[in-house]
């Protein structure tokens, strides 16, 4: 690679929001082979993708390698961009997977792991657990933020790059001799940033069970009232640390000076 | 040379059915000979098969009889199937014109006009009717007793016109297309009119060089329109290449005099460290204040812009910081969050990192027993194992957490240190 090409944007970080996570539900189900493969009872999908409203992996994202169990056939499964980076399959158990992420040629990156764990049976509080059989869909992802820090020039530059909203824009207006154009048909603008609300028609967040939109700034608040809360609790735990500390010096001051009264 | 299809050729397709030998290739030592047998080309020598063509029959339409009391015949060649019924095919030419109607009551409410007498008015309608509406042919029957262009007469028309309109079908419940006529007859403007075509006259009546002239002019426009394209396209190119800083209030060294004092500045910074990197100009006018005194002078003046320059002057220096600094100031700062641009004064960690393992790693302590420790005291303040949103208030809130643990941590050791003293001191006292 040419030197120039290989230069780096100093002092800069660009960060890019991507979920991962797996969907499950019991077989039979549509979308999985039927009768399913002998004692598999699940059938699960692992998967990564962009926010909804967000810019396009493929500006980074070159490949993913999920490796599965090994009981699986072919356990090492990879999927070249533009994907989907998807993976169904059946079974019966839950296990580690290893998701090796792959870089754009043009980041100059080293390819990492992330692990995610397949959650195949319901979570949650009762209530949750309860509307994950009803629906018969099990739901577990995260949202894990990639930060590319100081960047290569090139890589900079496609990921400032306004076509990387391409993907959401829907084609429109095919009028005689004009090139048809292309539109964002979201009520949102895309942006590489956590949307304020869930997008998918007014969803709320539910603890990360959310599939895609309850990933917003609403939910990030609730996340952070909740580690206040805990703050809160630990502040409080600390408090009671130090008092019980001055307790003990006084104690250890008076026991120190009867021991000191008794050496004399 | 000529042969006999050249002749035919020549003489046109008339005679061109007629069965003529095809001239074929013919052996190169017989042409001569051929040539030579024959004294003149033939003259237009009259077709031998001439008269076997029937003579055409004519049959003709009668028309209907025309609203004048005239009519006519439409004379046509007979063919085989000609029984064909009188059919009126040029019926549809014959169109009949719409002109507006008045009478003398709404004459006199609506439609006199202090230039226009009635008797005027009506013999322009006539003649309007009489002409078909063929303007050209109006202004040349036209005979008032004052001498009127066609653009009066058409104004004149035309306001009667639109009257008579507006009169018949009020404007409120006028259809588009009525309306659309109304302001068209409304809109007639009679010296705009005369004005255009006076100047289409001069157009037609332009002299050669003039035409000339034009043409010149057309073209050079043209040629700079061009070239306009890639002189932009270059200029562009220059500037992109200049990268300029864009000069802005905060840009305090705008002038060449401010520039110098920045120059002696840094030099004068620069004297200040073991390994020097500027190199005085050797003009004294530039480099200034040789001295050291007088140097130690303007270090009190400018005790605070001096650590800016310096500061400046080790950004500036390395090459990479130039093409940039250009970088990041093509992005809004809308667009910046846009596409999740972070601009750090920290220092960065190089390569790819995960936000959440800033919420994962600090969990994991050195030894297994502080490991458990850390998350025995998550699990009772209730952080769960997972948080799903690694944001950066959030990882924020979680490093918070993390220091307090640590305290919260080193805080029972002491007091178990301090109680195990404590047990060992009034130990001691009972004894």
């Amino acid at each position: 690679m040419p030197a120039a090409t290989s230069k780096r944007v100093r002092g800069t970080q660009v960060t890019r929001h991507f979920i991962i996570g797996n969907t499950a539900c019991d077989l039979p189900a549509p979308g999985y082979p039927n009768p399913p493969p002998e004692n598999h009872s699940k059938g699960w999908t692992v998967y990564i993708k962009p926010l909804p409203n967000g810019p396009d992996m493929c500006t980074w994202l070159k490949k993913v390698q999920f490796k599965l169990h090994h009981t699986y056939n072919d356990a090492s499964r990879t999927i070249e961009a533009p994907g989907p980076f998807e993976v169904k399959e059946t079974g019966y158990g839950e296990f580690g997977i290893e998701i090796r992420l792959y870089f754009a040629q043009e980041a100059g990156e080293k390819a990492v792991y992330r692990e995610h764990y397949l959650v195949l049976a319901p979570y949650g509080s009762e209530e949750q657990q309860a509307k994950q059989k009803s629906q018969n869909l099990v739901v577990a992802e995260r949202l894990e933020t990639i930060e590319f820090n100081e960047p290569t020039i090139d890589f900079y530059k496609a990921l400032t790059n306004e076509d990387q909203f391409n993907w959401l824009k829907v084609k429109q207006g095919q009028g005689k001799g004009k090139k048809p154009t292309y539109v964002f048909k979201g009520n949102a603008d895309p942006t590489a940033q956590l949307p304020e609300k869930a997008l998918e028609n007014g969803k709320p967040a539910e603890g990360g069970l959310g599939a895609g939109g309850a990933w917003s700034s609403q939910f990030e608040r609730q996340v952070l009232a909740q580690l206040q809360q805990s703050t809160a609790v630990l502040d409080q735990m600390l408090d009671e640390e130090k008092a019980m500390a001055e307790e003990r010096r006084k104690k250890l001051a008076a026991v120190g000076a009867t021991v000191g009264a008794a050496a004399k | 040379m000529a042969s006999r299809a050249d002749i035919n050729a020549a003489l046109g397709a008339e005679i061109q059915h007629q069965p003529v030998p095809r001239a074929g290739p013919v052996p190169k030592v017989a042409a001569p000979s051929k040539a030579a047998r024959r004294p003149a080309p033939h003259r237009f020598k009259k077709p031998a098969v001439r008269g076997l063509r029937p003579a055409a029959r004519w049959t003709y339409d009668e028309s209907p009889a025309l609203e004048n009391g005239l009519s006519f015949r439409r004379w046509k060649k007979q063919t085989a199937n000609s029984d064909s019924k009188p059919v009126d095919r040029f019926g549809r030419y014959n169109v009949k014109l719409d002109v507006p109607e008045y009478n003398d009551e709404i004459y006199a409410k609506h439609l006199t006009n202090p230039e226009w007498t009635k008797e005027e008015t009506d013999s322009l309608f006539a003649l309007y009717r009489e002409c078909n509406g063929k303007w050209p042919v109006i202004i040349d029957h036209y005979s008032g007793s004052t001498e009127r262009t066609m653009e009066d007469l058409k104004s004149r028309f035309y306001s009667i016109s639109a009257t008579i309109l507006s009169i018949n079908t009020p404007i409120t419940s006028m259809t588009a297309t009525d309306y659309g006529m109304y302001e068209m007859l409304n809109n007639f403007n009679a010296k705009q009119e005369a004005s255009r075509k006076k100047l289409a006259e001069g157009h037609l009546y332009r002299r050669q060089n003039e035409v000339d002239e034009e043409t010149v002019l057309l073209s050079e426009l043209q040629r700079i329109m061009m070239n306009q394209a890639t002189l932009d396209n270059e200029r562009e190119e220059l500037r992109r290449r200049l990268d300029h800083p864009i000069a802005s209030n905060s840009y305090q060294y705008g002038t060449s005099q401010a520039l110098t004092t920045f120059w002696q500045q840094l030099l004068a910074a620069d004297r200040m460290k073991k390994n020097q990197r500027l190199r005085p100009t050797g003009n004294p006018t530039f480099d200034g204040m040789a001295g050291v005194a007088s140097t130690s002078a303007s270090r009190s003046s400018h005790a605070g812009l001096q650590d800016a320059a310096r500061r400046n002057a080790r950004e500036s220096l390395p090459s990479a910081a130039a093409p940039q600094s250009g970088l990041s100031n093509e992005l809004s700062k809308a667009d910046l969050l846009r596409f999740g641009v972070v601009q750090s004064h920290e220092k960065l960690p190089s390569g790819v990192t995960f936000a959440s393992d800033k919420l994962t790693k600090p969990r994991i302590a050195k030894s297994t027993v502080q490991t458990d420790k850390i998350a025995a005291i998550l699990t009772h303040i209730g952080v769960p194992d997972l948080i799903a949103l690694p944001t950066p208030p959030v990882v924020e809130q979680f490093e918070s957490i993390m220091s307090k643990v640590h305290a919260l941590i080193d805080l029972r050791k002491v007091a178990e240190k301090e109680e195990q003293e404590l047990r060992v001191r009034s130990a001691e006292a009972a004894s």
